[in-house]
Formats: C-alpha cells, structure tokens, sequence
C-alpha cells in the first residue's frame, strides 16, 4: 500500500527546495500541516558536515561526476543538491536571453525558444523574491577578490568594463577560503539546506534522504493522480556501497514535483514513459550546459607589479569564487540577427582539478603539451593562474539515448565518478562562439600585456550547469512542459528546475532556475484548490525563509596571512 | 592535445574504456604485482615526472627505478598516484591489466621493459599510445587521468595542506583553510562598470 501525500516533491536542490517552501507556505496560511514530502536520492548534509578537501572519498559524498559522450558534467549529490556546491554568483539573465530564436535546424521552426509568457520582466519579481530568500549581496571593491580584481584591472587596462558579481554569501560571515566547491563548513554561502529547505521543514515538510525516485505512474485514485516508486540507497554508515538496498516503497499523492535536476529528471521520465505514454518526444532532448566554456590565463608577476600598479600576486587561492565579469561581449548585441554571437567571461575558481585542462602553449610542436614535463612547469606557475568562465550563446546540444536501470546515471562503484546514458555534440554555433570566447580573452591579454592565454584543450566538454531536457516550451511537439512548468497532457506532474529551462542564460544559472520555480509555484498556489490542496487564503502572499544554521563553530577569519604567504613563497623558492 | 582524460571523467573513463582493455592481449608475463607497480608508478612520473625520491608523501614505497628525476620538484608518484591507481572508489584495477600488457609491448619496441627506459623513451611510448589513432586510447586516457588528480586534487590526503601536500608545494596552493584570508582584495575600485547591480538590463 503506497503512503499517500497531497505533495510529492522529488530533488532538494534550487527547484525542489523553493517549491517545499512555497507550498508549505499555503498549508501554514491555510491552518493545515503541510502534506508535503521530499525524497533524495543522496544523504543528508548539514553545513557542519562539509569538508574542505577533494580527497576521493569526500567526493564520492558529495558529488556525482557524470561521464557521458562529449561532457563531463558535475552534479550535487545529496540534500540541497548543486546548492551545496554552487559558487554562489546570483545573477539576472539578460533579457536577449528570454527572446532568443536561435536554434539548431532539425529542432523545430524558427519561434522565440521561451514560451511568450516568460520575459525579463515577467520574471524580474520572481528574481527579487528569491535575492531576498538567498540573501543576495553585491561584494563592496574592499570585498572583490584579489584574482577578480587581477581580471578587471586587466579588462580595464584593455579598455573595457567589468562588474563586480552579487553573491549570496553572508560576507560578514564569509572567511574568504575559496572553499565553497565542497561546501560552506561555516553556512556563510546560503545553500537551500539553510534558508528554503530548512524553512520549510520548520513548517513540517518531510525530506527523506537516501531514496531515489525510479518510476512514475497514474494513480487511479482521485483526487491522487501518480504514484512514485522509489529504492533505498545505502549511502550512509562506515563504508557505503552508494547502490540500492532492495528495500523500496511507494508514495501515493496529487501533485508530483520533479526536480531531480536536468542529469536527473529527463532519466526519470524516459523510464516513465511506458506508464505515461502521453509525454512529449521531446524528453531527454536538448541538454545544454549553459553554455560553459572555460579557459585560464597565467599572469606575469612582475607585469603586474609594474603595469597595473598591483602588489604581485600569486594568490590565487584567496577570496570568493567568483567576484568580477565583463558583459561587454554581450552588451550592445540586441536583436535576433545577433542571437548566438553574445558571451560574458567571468573570473572563476573551480577548484584545483580543472588545471589538468588548461594549455600553456609552450610546448615544441611534436612533444606533449597537456602531460609530460612542460604540462609539470605550467602547474608551477598554479598560483599566477585565474580560471575565466564564458557563457556563451549555445544550442543546448546534449541528448540522453536511454534511462539507466536506476537514477539518472550509472554508478560503478561507491566512487564519485558515474556513467551518463547522454551524448553531447557542439552545433557549429556553440563551437563559433567558444572560439569567439577564446579570441576575446586572448585578445585583451595581448592588449593589457599582462600574461598568457591557457586554452582548455578538450574533445571532450566540462561544465557543472546543465540545462534542459524537460525544457518549456509553447506547445507539447516542442517541450516538455508549458511555462507553468506543468508537464503537457499530465495535470499535477511538474518539472520545476534546470530541466525546464531552454536556453543557456549568459550568466550562471541557480538565479533564473529560482526565479522560473518561483513564478511556477506562485501560478500553482494561485489554483491549487483545482488540484485538492488547500485553497489559497485571501491575503496570502509570499515570505522570505528564514536562516538555519547547524551547532557549529563560529567562523574566525585570518587577520594577517603574512605567515601563509611566506609560507607558499618558501616552498616556490625550495624547488628553484 | 587533451583528449577525454579529464581528472574530472576518471573513473568514467574507467568504465568506458573496459571495451577497448578487453581488444589488449594480456600476457602473463605481467603479473607480478611489485613490477606491475612499479610500472604503474614510472608511467605517473612520464604524465607529471618529479624528483627522486624512495617515499611517497603519505610514506608508501617508490621503486627505485619508477622515477626518472628529469624535474626537480615533487611529481606524481611522490602524490600517491599509485595508491589512487588501487583505490577502489576510482576502479582502475579493471583495467591495470590490459593497459600494462599494451605499454610493456610498446616499450619492448623502443629496447626494454618501460621501467628499464630513459625518460626520453619512455615518453616516446606515450606519445603511442596517447595517440587518438591508437584503437585503446580511452584506456591510455584513463591510465593518465589517475596521477593527474592524485597530484591536483592531492585525492589521497583528508583536508591535505601545503605542509603535507608535496604536489600543493609545487603548485603554491595552501589546501585547507579553516581560517580562510584576511589580505583577499586589493580593496580598491579595479575597472569602471557598466551596471548599476552588476547585471544587465
């Protein structure tokens, strides 16, 4: 006998954690207890757990690193998904996005890819609710990182603009690590595990972790419309196999929410398909990555010391993430005709892995430029590196061929590292505008004089924000869902997250994922009666959650780093 | 030329590249578990070649001959890459064997056994195998990827430090910092903006 809910929400990250706080929000207005539960298929994390280490075995906690043809793509794995390990720049897409008509031939004829209903201004609200719910600041000059100011002194000195990035980080509480890749051990970063999801837990929504949601069908029990079937994952205790148990149960209830995220919605539904054979053929079917393209530039020391009137460098490891970006490849690009050609190139840290990618150049034609001794001297010079991120204009070029047996990639082993049923091959305007990308950094380096220009050299893509797959559309031959992320032809079966979302968005994309789910569940409280949860009471309007954090450690953050600093120097000058 | 082996497809790659392992003739030659680690072990070293040194950073045994010495900073064998190799969390162990029969046959043709090569060789059978027109290359691609995050990631190390850390030491990364960085900014207005929020319109 399946347990029955009004709400069934599967996923914790961005989407799923707005839409618990949301709706929970209604059944506290309407004097009801929330009927709400939310299933994960990983474990439960507190911001107390998180360390700062990219040992295998932390990683296999808390990521999946999915290897499909063409992309490797980075997931969240466990309750607050990417949130955990976002990089927190909170921004709002440019409104050439939303009116994009750019797409690959075979994929329909020329229309705007956003349904007409979303706009910038349409969404602006949405965008302002969840800054408030994320606690979105913009980082004072005095807060900007040394290696994002490198990179706007640079643009600067090149005759260009660059901005600095609101983050939704508390920077009073923030120790400036560089550490938010595997998770704030302070809370400072304001992942939905402290602010959304804690909220909504408060107001008696169940999360129940380790469980993964593997098969949907119709109920045949009105006012109950689908039942869920899902597996135990043993993914706690000393050494967990992170596979099923056996063990498995059923959850009965009106509305279903996926937001298992664009690597795992579209699986879901592909496995579905025979129990719900009304879906769309577009399913698993243009998956993007925000059109992520990565590069690196290593920066001549002394230049900078003489040219841009800097201290030195060689701190790269200092500050947010992700604190300056120039939109000065996108901005003055209004207009269809320019669809396509638009990119911002942000300054970034991934964290220390991504530098097996990066090419020095230096290497004779004939030996080995991304292994070998060359690649060896390029990781030297690491600390007077900065990674830059373009988002450009792509095609959502991904596709997934089949649904795994279980979840949404394959998983090996207890490891961190799973197999995507997908493949992802660049149209021909996503590899013009990488090139383009690469061009423009190139071009202003050589302007400013300042350092080198690292190619990531690749046939295979890299990105952390995949896109799409149940993307929204104007009608069912197009997409998946309609702009109330409500799948066509199933009433009540939603797919609010990075799945519904089209396009890439020049900008990172947890915002605009936010924005889109608070705009579908405001639409969804406005006639939830029509679905048997409680009506909406007059006067009702949204909140802001609150900010949860765990027992913890009250941050102290380094006043002086002169001991680290000589630290690292000794160390460069120990190896001559 | 970076070709799939990203640290980041590892154990993906892993996977994938199980198909091609099973097109290597394995020879039973190769079984002998010291040489096959060292081999392992000296094939780090050509993708990110270090000092000598006789112990890892975590204190594990290096073979005397695995390291060439042709650089004179820490390299991937002294970051543990073979501990990583064995890790079950990656899965390499699948397909150790293949990929040591495949890289014995090569260096047989450049004069010897690979551990028995100079670094100069040694690199000359990579460069083979490394080759995107080598049928097994996905699984030469995964052997790569190994000593990469070993060294980048320093995967073998909880919380690893600059001071316990030797490839950090290289790369001038002080690891785990729980008290993060006081001196982070340059603290002065870099580049005029365009944006009044620091988004567009």
């Amino acid at each position: 006998m399946a347990e029955r809910v009004d709400v069934c929400i599967v996923g914790s990250g961005f989407g799923g954690s707005i839409a618990a706080f949301r709706l929970a929000e209604l059944y506290r207005a309407a004097g009801e207890t929330p009927s709400i539960l939310v299933l994960d298929h990983g474990p439960r994390h507190q911001h107390t757990d998180f360390r700062q280490s990219m040992d295998v075995e932390n990683l296999s906690r808390i990521y999946g690193l999915v290897q499909g043809e063409g992309v490797q793509i980075v997931v969240g794995n466990g309750v607050g998904g990417g949130s955990n390990f976002y990089l927190a720049a909170s921004l709002r897409s440019p409104s050439e996005t939303f009116e994009r008509r750019d797409h690959r031939p075979e994929d329909g004829p020329d229309r705007r890819m956003w349904p007409e209903e979303i706009s910038r201004a349409t969404l602006d609200p949405f965008y302002t609710r969840a800054e408030r719910a994320l606690r979105v600041q913009r980082p004072t000059w005095k807060q900007v990182a040394k290696s994002g100011g490198l990179w706007a002194a640079t643009l600067d000195r090149a005759g260009h603009t660059c901005d600095r990035v609101p983050l939704a980080i508390d920077l009073d509480r923030c120790i400036q690590a560089k550490w938010c890749h595997t998770g704030c051990i302070y809370g400072a970063k304001n992942s939905v595990i402290t602010n959304y999801l804690a909220s909504a837990e408060e107001m008696g929504v169940e999360v129940r972790p380790n469980s993964e949601a593997e098969l949907i069908v119709e109920s045949q029990g009105q006012p109950y419309r689908y039942v869920v079937t899902a597996w135990e994952l043993d993914n706690d205790g000393p050494e967990p196999t992170r596979q099923p148990t056996g063990q498995s149960f059923e959850v009965e209830c009106k509305v279903l929410i996926l937001a298992a995220g664009a690597m795992g919605n579209s699986p879901l539904l592909m496995r579905s398909r025979p129990a719900l054979p009304s879906l769309s053929s577009q399913v698993g079917k243009h998956v993007g990555i925000n059109g992520d393209h990565i590069a690196a530039i290593e920066y001549n020391e002394q230049k900078v010391r003489e040219l841009l009137r800097l201290p030195g460098f060689g701190q790269t490891y200092k500050g947010n993430h992700i604190t300056t970006m120039t939109y000065d490849f996108w901005a003055g690009k209004a207009g269809n005709e320019r669809d396509g050609t638009r990119f911002t190139l942000q300054e970034i840290f991934l964290s220390t892995l991504p530098h097996i990618l990066y090419d020095d150049g230096r290497a004779p034609s004939g030996e080995p430029s991304w292994w070998g001794l060359q690649k060896k001297q390029a990781l030297s010079t690491f600390n007077n590196q900065i990674e830059i991120l373009a988002m450009i204009e792509d095609t959502n070029d991904g596709e997934f061929l089949a649904a795994p047996p279980s979840g949404g990639a394959i998983r090996p082993n207890a490891g961190p590292l799973w197999v995507g049923l997908f493949n992802y091959s660049p149209s021909e305007q996503t590899v013009r505008a990488g090139e383009a990308a690469d061009s423009a950094i190139a071009e202003v380096l050589a302007r400013a004089g300042l350092g080198r220009f690292m190619k990531c050299t690749f046939r295979s893509a890299n990105a952390a924000h995949p896109v799409g797959g149940c993307r929204m559309a104007e009608s069912k031959d197009l997409g998946v869902v309609d702009h109330q992320n409500e799948v066509f032809d199933y009433p009540g079966l939603f797919c609010m997250d990075s799945s519904s979302i089209p396009t890439s968005l020049g900008v990172n994309p947890s915002l605009t994922i936010s924005a889109v789910v608070e705009r579908a569940c405001q639409l969804l409280i406005e006639r939830s009666a029509d679905y048997g949860l409680p009506a909406k009471p007059a006067g009702f309007t949204a909140g802001v959650p609150g900010v949860h954090l765990g027992p913890h450690t009250e941050p102290i953050r380094r006043t002086s780093d002169k001991a680290i600093d000589e630290k690292v120097r000794h160390y460069e000058a120990a190896f001559p | 030329m970076l070709q799939r082996a990203t640290a980041l497809g590892l154990g993906a790659l892993v996977i994938s590249a199980l198909p091609a392992a099973e097109r290597i003739f394995v020879s039973e030659a190769d079984a002998a578990v010291q040489l096959s680690d060292a081999t392992l072990q000296a094939f780090a070293d050509t993708m990110l070649p270090g000092r000598k040194v006789l112990t890892t950073d975590l204190g594990n045994e290096i073979h005397p001959l695995a390291i060439a010495g042709v650089n004179n900073e820490p390299g991937a064998v002294q970051a543990d890459a073979l501990l990583l190799y064995h890790d079950a969390l990656i899965g390499f162990d699948a397909l150790e064997a293949p990929f040591l029969s495949e890289l014995s046959a090569r260096s047989l043709t450049h004069g010897g056994s690979f551990l028995s090569l100079g670094f100069e060789q040694r690199v000359e059978v990579c460069l083979e195998g490394l080759a995107p027109s080598n049928p097994t290359v996905l699984v030469w691609e995964a052997a790569a990827a190994v000593p990469f995050t070993a060294f980048l990631a320093s995967a073998e190390q909880s919380e690893a430090t600059i001071d316990t850390s030797s490839a950090y030491q290289v790369m001038g990364y002080p690891g785990t910092a729980a008290n993060g960085y006081g001196e982070f900014s340059y603290k002065r207005k870099l580049s005029t903006e365009l944006t009044k929020h620091g988004y567009l319109a």
